[in-house]
């Protein structure tokens, strides 16, 4: 009777040592922060572009402020009028967070890591870079854009991570050698009227 | 390989045919020593009684064992046993017999020899034998294989997995040259279960990129079931299991130990092993063990190029200490292991056209010199193993083993990050896992015996806040209890059989925000049940079946019910399904081992089948556009699957000392209801080994020098439109490995040297996940170096 005493207290100890881990008291699954702000996210760019003399001012916007997934990403351009030249700044925005989070210093700072590529078809418009990082190398957060006659196309503005800035052709724009990581891949209509 | 398991037959038995005609001509060159010499020699036979010292009472079912050859015999119920085709020689001969003291006897064979052994047995105590193991599961008509304590030191310097991909049916699932994830029978991750010394191993196994976090080296042998096992392990043993078994402490005798240095040349990697373990002076069945491995490797290097940012340092150690009598028996263990890998730079990519880009461009879009060094993006993770189990023998007819298991699993991923975040994780996760099992063993009668157990686990997932990204995987709590009951008939001589039942129940309760930042805290529960049936049955003189039909379980795991995002890793947004029910697996598997040829050659077949109902997996469902460009969006749907198979091994000794070795295993995984092929199964691959096992070279011994040809075909099986492109060529390697041993005095020295990929080819493999980036590791050779020392006797 002892030795069945025993088993049962070996089983009971068994069984209690599960059942106790359970703290109804203090929760620690449940995540005590408040929802993770995503630091990296970029929900807004925006391409200012202001016609030479100050008195154009349109913009390329993409905003898809729940991120990745959920709705769908809104994409708006203006139209860009014939023979113009415009310098076009780019902004990078996280407007998840408020206020919102500048992601375009970031950008600034790490200039050597970065850099925009534009490809434009079927429109006539060229872009040439307006701005250089520490290496003298361009980031492409400042372009001129060279309007022409009146035509449609699209313009695709690529953000590279890391690239390799000195591979052949990528220092005047062509994004065949560049490498890196895509942070950013937004195509824009090109209305020119 | 021999365990305690009353009056029936031993696991050794289960795999070797007792009679004449089976030789079994294994890797281990051990075994080549005794058929090696022309086969006059061999034809003496070993035979007699066993009986009690005080009175003329046979003692049925003693089991004769010759650890040297491998071989061995059961006694009948008047005591009698024979082992035949013996070559002349002097062996141990182990006997031993349920409730008696073991015997062992030196013995010289110069013909045939009759010699009868009396055992001390004792009625009233129970007394357990010396044995080697205490096999909790004898894997009754379950195919399954082992890596053995040889076999791991010919494997040092490769990780877990890569050590067990050489049992046919075995496969691994890659992420670059440094993670290799255990694959059997085509399924991995959640569906293979890894035990760590007996204990479930959680380190967030459902990640493709995530291989498993132990030290092989912990345990001196690696056993994989290849099959349907939740009766006996619980949920997720769908595809097989792979034990990591426990070591058994010495009970006595002064320190032994072995020291090994490895350095491979692919990487230069450089690494060891050592281990300590004995008895206590005074105290009889006390014994200790120390151990501890570690690796630093560098960057990899494909055929042609370095793969940048493949380092990995990993270390371990483990340490125990138990107790053991004919009573009782107590054991506490401690592991410690931890890791960091550098994940290949050139498969880290922002979106679908640089994955494109990867693709056509053929070479990796980064290679940098060769370092050490290990830079973003790269995974650290730290596991911490602590065990303690009892049993006690409540009668001679029963006995009771309490098992309790903590784990800590924290695994922090690192991506490259802007605004100077790359050194903060962008996943950091912290597992902890509770695991208790109580099991009750008992012996009704002479014929069976089987035992009843309950086990469930209790774990917390939490993400550390600060990494600034939204969870991969939410928080979560899992509780699960499982009631399981296994007996064991033992027919007669050549036939036994298995039948087991499980019933288990898991909880979920899961706490995550949603996108618009609500916080929702769903609930799930999964009662599921296995049963099992297996049988052993030796048809003839030198042939043996053994067949299982057994089901499976395996809940859905919480990142199949809530992923949400996108999988930086996979390229793709993926979405889970919160009304994802259990997986349910059936499989039936029939294992035929035979000797041909007089016993010169061996042969194992095993035939497998499974139908899954309910099969988890990513289904591609459009695309959706972000920031990034446009990503394929996948979501987490059943179906159901049926994966059937065939996995080979043919040895032959050719003649003198050399041996042919075949090694062959197809796998065909069907999704039933898109009547389509299903993604990422093994293809179909065919490995032949020459050995040349000469007897002894001088002072040195086991020498052996061995030459592969390892054929891997193109996978043809696949589902159309599931993949980025089309799989890699059917490739083919060179491998060349040589061993050998020497006595140092009363020690031992080891060496060996082992070639891999030898022609230096560029090729890529299937079921390498960074196949779209860059080709698989080049030409490698790994040389070591072992010193075994102490102890009582040397097993070799």
């Amino acid at each position: 009777m002892n030795k069945r005493m025993k088993q049962l207290a070996y089983a009971l100890i068994a069984t209690a040592m599960i059942t106790a881990c359970k703290k109804d008291d203090e929760d620690p699954v449940t995540p005590t922060t408040p929802p993770v702000n995503e630091e990296e996210l970029i929900t807004t760019l925006r391409l200012h572009f202001h016609s030479m003399g100050g008195s154009e001012h349109k913009m390329f916007v993409f905003t898809d402020l729940d991120g990745d997934g959920g709705n769908a990403p809104v994409i708006t351009a203006d139209t860009l009028s014939v023979d113009t030249m415009y310098h076009v700044e780019i902004e990078v925005l996280n407007e998840s967070e408020s206020p919102a989070d500048t992601i375009t210093t970031e950008i600034e700072e790490e200039g050597d890591v970065h850099q925009f590529f534009y490809q434009v078809s079927g429109a006539n418009a060229t872009v040439a870079y307006a701005d250089t990082d520490a290496n003298g190398l361009p980031i492409g957060l400042e372009t001129m854009w060279t309007i022409g006659a009146a035509s449609n196309g699209t313009v695709l503005v690529t953000l590279r991570h890391e690239p390799d800035k000195t591979a052949v052709g990528v220092s005047s724009g062509d994004i065949s050698n560049a490498g890196g990581e895509t942070d950013i891949a937004v195509s824009f209509p090109v209305v020119i009227e | 390989m021999l365990f305690l398991s009353g009056p029936t037959r031993p696991l050794w038995r289960a795999s070797f045919h007792p009679l004449r005609y089976l030789v079994l001509v294994l890797s281990c060159s051990i075994v080549g020593l005794s058929g090696a010499l022309a086969q006059e020699l061999c034809t003496y036979a070993l035979s007699g009684r066993v009986i009690d010292a005080h009175d003329p009472e046979a003692l049925a079912f003693a089991e004769i064992y010759l650890p040297e050859l491998q071989r061995g015999a059961v006694a009948d119920t008047a005591g009698r046993y024979r082992i035949a085709d013996l070559c002349a020689g002097t062996y141990r001969v182990r006997v031993m017999h349920l409730g008696c003291e073991p015997v062992e006897r030196s013995v010289t064979l110069k013909g045939d020899l009759e010699l009868d052994f009396r055992l001390e047995h004792h009625a009233h105590e129970l007394r357990e034998a010396e044995i080697i193991r205490d096999r909790p599961d004898e894997h009754v008509g379950q195919a399954h294989a082992e890596v053995d304590k040889d076999a791991m030191e010919r494997s040092s310097g490769r990780t877990l997995g890569e050590m067990i991909a050489v049992i046919p049916g075995v496969t691994t699932l890659n992420s670059g040259p440094t993670i290799s994830k255990p694959m059997v029978h085509g399924l991995t991750g959640n569906r293979v279960l890894v035990l760590n010394q007996g204990i479930r191993q959680e380190d967030q196994q459902w990640g493709s990129e995530h291989a498993p976090n132990l030290d092989p080296f912990s345990s001196d042998r690696i056993t994989v079931v290849k099959g349907a096992a939740s009766v006996q392990y619980g949920s997720d043993a769908i595809g097989g299991v792979v034990i990591t078994e426990p070591v058994e402490l010495p009970r006595e005798g002064p320190v032994s130990g072995e020291v090994r240095g490895v350095g491979m040349l692919n990487g230069q990697a450089i690494g060891g092993n050592g281990l300590l373990q004995g008895g206590v002076k005074g105290v009889r069945g006390l014994g200790w063990r120390v151990q501890g491995s570690g690796r630093s490797m560098g960057d990899s290097r494909a055929a042609d190029y370095n793969l940048s940012n493949t380092g990995m340092h990993e270390t371990g150690a483990s340490t125990s200490i138990g107790f053991r009598d004919h009573r009782w028996n107590a054991s506490v263990y401690g592991s410690w292991y931890a890791r960091e890998l550098g994940i290949l730079r050139a498969a880290h990519i922002g979106n679908l056209t640089d994955l494109q880009n990867a693709i056509t461009s053929g070479t990796p879009w980064y290679v940098g010199a060769a370092t050490r060094a290990i830079d973003a993006p790269r995974q650290t993770v730290e596991h911490l193993l602590a065990k303690a189990e009892a049993g006690y023998a409540v009668n001679e007819r029963g006995k009771l083993v309490l098992t309790y298991g903590f784990q800590q699993d924290d695994r922090q991923e690192y991506d490259i990050r802007r605004g100077g975040r790359s050194g903060r994780p962008a996943l950091d996760l912290d597992l902890s896992t509770h695991t208790g099992d109580a099991v009750y063993k008992h012996w009704i009668g002479k014929q069976v015996h089987g035992k009843v157990g309950f086990s469930g686990i209790y774990q917390e997932n939490v993400n550390i806040p600060g990494t600034g990204v939204r969870p991969l995987l939410p928080n979560y709590r899992r509780q699960s209890g499982g009631l399981y009951l296994i007996e064991h008939l033992t027919v007669n001589e050549g036939l036994e059989l298995e039948a087991g039942a499980r019933i288990e129940r898991t909880h979920l309760l899961v706490a995550k925000y949603t996108v618009n930042d609500v916080l929702i805290v769903p609930e799930h529960d999964f009662l599921n049940h296995a049963l099992s049936l297996g049988a052993n049955w030796s048809v003839a003189d030198s042939a043996r079946i053994r067949i299982n039909l057994s089901s499976a379980f395996r809940p859905p795991h919480v990142s199949e019910l809530y992923s949400e995002g996108l999988h930086h890793g996979t390229a793709a947004i993926e979405i889970g399904d919160a009304l994802l029910p259990s997986e349910r697996a059936f499989k039936g598997v029939i294992d035929l081992e035979t000797a041909l040829f007089q016993g010169r050659a061996h042969a194992l077949l095993t035939a497998h089948a499974s139908r899954i109902n309910d099969f988890i997996y990513l289904r591609p469902d459009g695309y959706q556009l972000t920031i990034r460009g446009a990503f394929p969006v996948f979501r987490y749907v059943a179906t159901d699957a049926l994966i059937s198979g065939l996995d080979a091994s043919f040895d032959l000794r050719i003649a003198g000392p050399f041996t042919w070795r075949l090694r062959a295993s197809t796998v065909h995984g069907r999704d039933l209801e898109q009547d389509e092929w299903l993604f990422q199964m093994p293809s179909d691959r065919v490995e032949n080994t020459i050995a040349f096992a000469p007897r002894r070279a001088g002072r040195w011994k086991e020498l052996e020098v061995a030459a592969t040809s390892s054929f891997v075909l193109e996978q043809r099986r696949i589902p159309v439109g599931l993949d980025f492109t089309p799989p890699p060529l059917t490739y083919h390697l060179l491998g060349l490995s040589a061993s050998a041993a020497r006595p140092l005095g009363k020690n031992e020295l080891r060496v060996g040297l082992r070639g891999s990929n030898l022609l230096n080819i560029a090729y890529r493999d299937y079921l390498d996940r960074f196949r779209y980036y860059a080709d698989a590791r080049g030409i490698d050779i790994a040389l070591w170096i072992t010193y075994r020392f102490g102890g009582k006797d040397r097993t070799h």
